[in-house]
């Protein structure tokens, strides 16, 4: 259950489209803090939302060690995708089991920041005319892909 | 239902609190992928695949689902964690 990765197949050009996205990502986390921000109110939902002092109390103690494991997360992802940029043959990622759940919070964590500025925590309606929602999908498979692998991985 | 034929009547001084456990709730969201969060559910608190599934339908299919029961400061490690893998989880006293 330990051991093992996973090989994850990727196109060349889909390695590079990730590696940009996650940089977005980064830079997202890294930015100053904006409390308007309703991606980031998204990543870090209120636990107790009857109770104002507890949710604020709730916030303080674990919103910074969210963050930063999202970023420690999303850096390791970004390292393990630099092949794309230096190997145009690459066609996989290798995933090690230790860094899977990094894997897993990342990619779904990109999908709710998209998901959010496109409104589709509100209303799920797609605009085929908005390149995002391609994003959004695409990041969704690559997900449900992953889940499938590691799911597989551990049957084994 | 019934309690032990007998029960001994303590010191109302000695008798602690009755402990009142405290419950993870997760929320349907429209973004989470179904396999994502039954997954999240059996590989984080170790639950069989059957109750991982039927806990992420419970959520899917009735908006809500209550996922762990146990001592506030354990489910509001959870609901950290549920946070970290983007689930909108909150934490409740039981009853409520």
């Amino acid at each position: 259950m330990t051991g093992g990765a996973l090989s994850v197949p990727f196109a060349s050009i889909e390695g590079r489209h990730l590696i940009a996205l996650v940089d977005d990502f980064i830079a997202l986390l890294d930015a100053p803090r904006d409390t308007a921000d309703e991606a980031l109110e998204r990543l870090a939902p209120d636990a107790y939302p009857d109770d104002p002092a507890a949710a604020e109390e709730y916030r303080r103690g674990t919103r910074d060690d969210l963050v930063d494991q999202r970023i420690s997360d999303a850096r390791t992802v970004r390292s393990a995708l630099e092949r794309f940029e230096t190997d145009a043959g690459a066609d996989l990622v290798e995933v090690p089991r230790a860094e899977l759940d990094g894997w897993l919070r990342t990619l779904s964590a990109m999908r709710l920041v998209l998901a959010s500025r496109l409104g589709i925590d509100r209303d799920d309606g797609h605009d085929p005319d908005d390149p995002r929602y391609g994003t959004y999908d695409w990041l969704g498979y690559r997900l449900e892909l992953l889940v499938q692998l590691a799911d597989r991985l551990d049957e084994e | 239902m019934s309690g032990p034929a007998s029960v001994p009547v303590m010191d109302e001084q000695l008798t602690a609190a009755p402990l009142v456990p405290w419950e993870l709730v997760v929320w349907d969201d429209p973004v989470n992928l179904m396999s994502y969060v039954a997954r999240i559910f059996r590989t984080y608190f170790g639950y069989p695949q059957e109750t991982a599934t039927r806990l992420m339908l419970a959520v899917h299919n009735d908006g809500h689902a209550v996922v762990a029961t146990g001592p506030r400061e354990t489910m509001e490690v959870h609901a950290q964690a549920m946070h970290g893998f983007g689930l909108w989880a909150t934490v409740r006293e039981a009853g409520e």
